[in-house]
């Protein structure tokens, strides 16, 4: 008799019917947005005397990439080769300090930022760059990189990192829905609010206003943003006192929490590409963002919507105030400790800076290299231009990003509606005061 | 087989598995006892690490999660896995391949990407097909992602989805093995479905159920990748797992704080044995009854 339960089991069709399936499924996702062989081609003249391998550690993104992959392309010659492998801006923080630790490290060249400046160079993880300025400074026309953004990437002194563009926070905007509704950007938080209120009464749009405030990441730079807007920066450098207890800190978190009626319900769940895709949707009519994050939505390829946007400056908290904004410089480093040449590696990280790629960046970037945004006409640039001015100047200390990292839950909880601002504020304070005590 | 020649078979696995095995837990024992930086030595700070763990109320919101969520999930695998693998066992020669082949797409789709597109049912910015089906009968918004209980469900899910295939397909297995004679027999003693299942079937593959039950809770256990798209916001709502927040604490923003992290692994693996005890108690009474 048969057994209704031994029935033969194909197994091996089955397990090749799932392959098919999965990987028609995972390959949806496979392919790069921009790669070196599309990148600029610059003159690279440096030169090796045996096979030299060069490992760039680098994020993606729109703003970044330019810069990568021209470094790639044009300096992999002869017995030098310079590799680069995808990875995003977690596994790069990640990858940095792991790098960074042992007597030798896994890359060569860094992708570094002001922010962390600081502290990687007070752990004296980086090489000061300025005897190797003064060797090829001329060659590679180093003379015109910004001079404000060099200082961000300066440490006591001493340069860090050859910087190779800037972001700032900007605005974008759906012209469409302002001229339809007879609005104009908002210059202030309180324009904000109101614009907001006009766009969700009009009733195209629930959520009219789209912000990276991810609990587990963007939402303290947010944060710093508008504190930094308020003038108040996280801690007072002379006295090294925390600034948590004065009243701008308790009306940052304010002003923050008087955006979320116009935001999704699930704002703190959104990061830069999660707003970047709401923008896409046509979901949000106002996104403030990092300018690197800008051209992908003027990209005809990514959203319909795409010549309805217009870009202005981030609005300042209160009226005549700094912009509710976050200067990030980002810039080439050379870890301490690297087998390869400093001379070969500064030469290379020098090339991906170089004019050309500069130009070739643009308007995905706003390039370090002075005169080369000038030239573009695109509104972002223009808006960047304009922004870039007006924007709270960033803290270079050590402690700035661990104060950052640890009060990030606490501003979470804020905005979620879980802490009061009262509270909030004095648990900051207190976790701000145990950080810099490992500094004094 | 000579002793020698067993020796020589053996010895590939055995310097496998100490490598692989004994030596980094020997150490992850090591630095829970220190403070430890990349590239550097440790130094001896005697149960700090464990303290810190036990007073930090995370760790213990971590652990209720994890524990939670691993019993409410793989009691539905198993029964789930279960049922799937009678209703696949029934179907003919021709059309049971490529309903395994379908059933099995979960399976092999790596975490963070079954994750990632599970997410996108319940994301409005990606389509959220769920969401739009909601609304469509009317019913009211879900917040999937910021909601604890809406989350843990959407997370719950995930996991069942990811991990039935395989309940199913051990299960499956087991089935197969079960013994014409015995099911004849409870047929002609008059047994229906359900008691043929209850008291006959289900007890000879007794061994099969609990060997998917062991590995499906070390594997919830271990929850990390799919919590990454599913739960982003897993620390305020109270749905951090212990291995996420394991990584949280040691690595998040590059941080180095390897000894905590150690210390945390070791109450993990003692957590693991002893939600285990039971199955492996189990299967140590079957091998010496074998």
């Amino acid at each position: 008799m048969r057994n209704p339960l031994r029935p033969r089991a194909r197994v091996g069709l089955a397990a090749a019917s799932a392959l098919v399936v999965a990987a028609g499924l995972t390959a949806c996702g496979a392919g790069s947005r921009t790669g070196a062989e599309t990148a600029a081609q610059v003159d690279c003249p440096v030169e090796v005397d045996s096979p030299t391998t060069v490992n760039v550690l680098a994020y993606n993104s729109s703003a970044i990439d330019p810069y990568t992959n021209a470094m790639v392309r044009s300096c992999t010659q002869g017995d030098l080769t310079v590799e680069h492998e995808p990875i995003d801006f977690a596994g790069q923080t990640q990858r940095t300090t792991a790098t960074l630790a042992g007597e030798e490290g896994t890359y060569d060249v860094l992708e570094t930022y002001g922010y962390i400046i600081p502290q990687l160079a007070a752990d004296e993880s980086l090489v000061p760059l300025d005897d190797l300025v003064d060797t090829y400074g001329e060659e590679y026309g180093l003379d015109s990189l910004n001079e404000g953004m060099r200082e961000a990437m300066s440490y006591d002194g001493s340069l860090y990192a050859i910087p190779m563009q800037a972001q700032m926070f900007l605005m974008a905007y759906r012209q469409d829905v302002f001229d339809e509704l007879g609005l104009e950007p908002p210059t202030t938080f309180e324009e904000l609010r109101q614009v907001s209120q006009a766009i969700q009464d009009a009733g195209d749009f629930e959520y009219p206003l789209a912000l990276p405030w991810l609990a587990s990441g963007d939402i303290t730079t947010a944060y710093d943003a508008a504190l930094g807007s308020l003038g108040v920066d996280y801690v007072d450098p002379e006295t090294m006192e925390p600034n948590f207890d004065t009243p701008e800190a308790a009306q940052a978190l304010e002003e923050m929490q008087s955006l979320v009626p116009f935001m999704d319900p699930q704002v703190t769940t959104f990061d830069q590409p999660a707003v970047q895709q709401q923008m896409y949707n046509g979901d949000a009519a106002i996104a403030i963002m990092f300018s690197g994050r800008m051209s992908d939505l003027a990209n005809e390829e990514n959203t319909q919507y795409a010549a309805d946007f217009g870009f202005a400056p981030p609005p300042s908290v209160e009226a005549d105030g700094p912009q509710f904004s976050a200067l990030s410089v980002d810039g080439w480093s050379i870890p301490s400790n690297s087998a390869v040449d400093d001379d070969v590696l500064f030469q290379v990280i020098a090339t991906s800076v170089s004019e050309d790629a500069s130009e070739a960046s643009l308007p995905a970037a706003y390039p370090a290299r002075d005169g080369v945004a000038d030239s573009s006409d695109s509104p972002i640039i223009e808006a960047a231009s304009e922004a870039i001015d007006n924007a709270p100047p960033a803290e270079p200390f050590p402690w700035t990003a661990p104060i950052s990292n640890e009060t990030r839950p606490v501003i979470a909880e804020v905005v979620l509606g879980q802490t009061s601002v009262e509270d909030a504020t004095a648990r900051m304070q207190q976790i701000a005061t145990d950080v810099l005590a490992q500094y004094s | 087989m000579r002793r020698r020649d067993y020796a020589l078979l053996v010895s590939p696995s055995v310097i496998v598995m100490f490598a692989l095995l004994v030596v980094p837990l020997v150490r992850t024992v090591q630095w829970s006892f220190q403070q430890v930086r990349y590239g550097q030595p440790g130094t001896f700070i005697g149960l700090d690490n464990y303290r810190e763990a036990f007073s930090d109320p995370r760790f213990l919101s971590a652990v209720s999660f994890t524990v939670v969520i691993t019993v409410t999930t793989v009691t539905v695998l198993v029964l789930g896995g279960y049922v799937l693998a009678v209703l696949v066992n029934r179907l003919g020669r021709r059309t049971r391949p490529f309903v395994l082949g379908l059933l099995l797409v979960p399976y092999v789709v790596p975490g963070l990407v079954g994750g990632t597109m599970f997410s996108w049912l319940f994301n409005d910015n990606f389509g959220g097909v769920v969401n739009q089906v909601i609304r469509a009968l009317g019913l009211p918004q879900v917040l999937w992602f910021t909601e604890t209980w809406a989350n843990r469900g959407l997370v719950g899910a995930s996991v069942i989805w990811f991990l039935l295939p395989f309940a199913m397909l051990v299960m499956l297995a087991g089935l197969q093995g079960v013994p014409t004679e015995l099911l004849e027999s409870a047929r002609m003693d008059g047994a229906g479905t359900l008691r043929t299942h209850w008291s006959v079937i289900a007890p000879s593959i007794r061994g099969v159920i609990g060997f998917v039950a062991l590995i499906c809770i070390m594997d919830v256990l271990r929850l990390f990748d799919q919590l990454i798209p599913l739960s982003p916001q897993a620390v305020q709502i109270g749905n951090e797992s212990l291995v996420l927040y394991i990584y949280n604490q040691a690595f998040l923003d590059g941080g180095q704080r390897l000894g905590l992290g150690s210390a945390m692994n070791v109450l993990l693996i003692v957590l693991i044995v002893i939600m285990l005890l039971p199955f492996i108690r189990d299967t140590a009474r079957e091998g010496r009854n074998a």
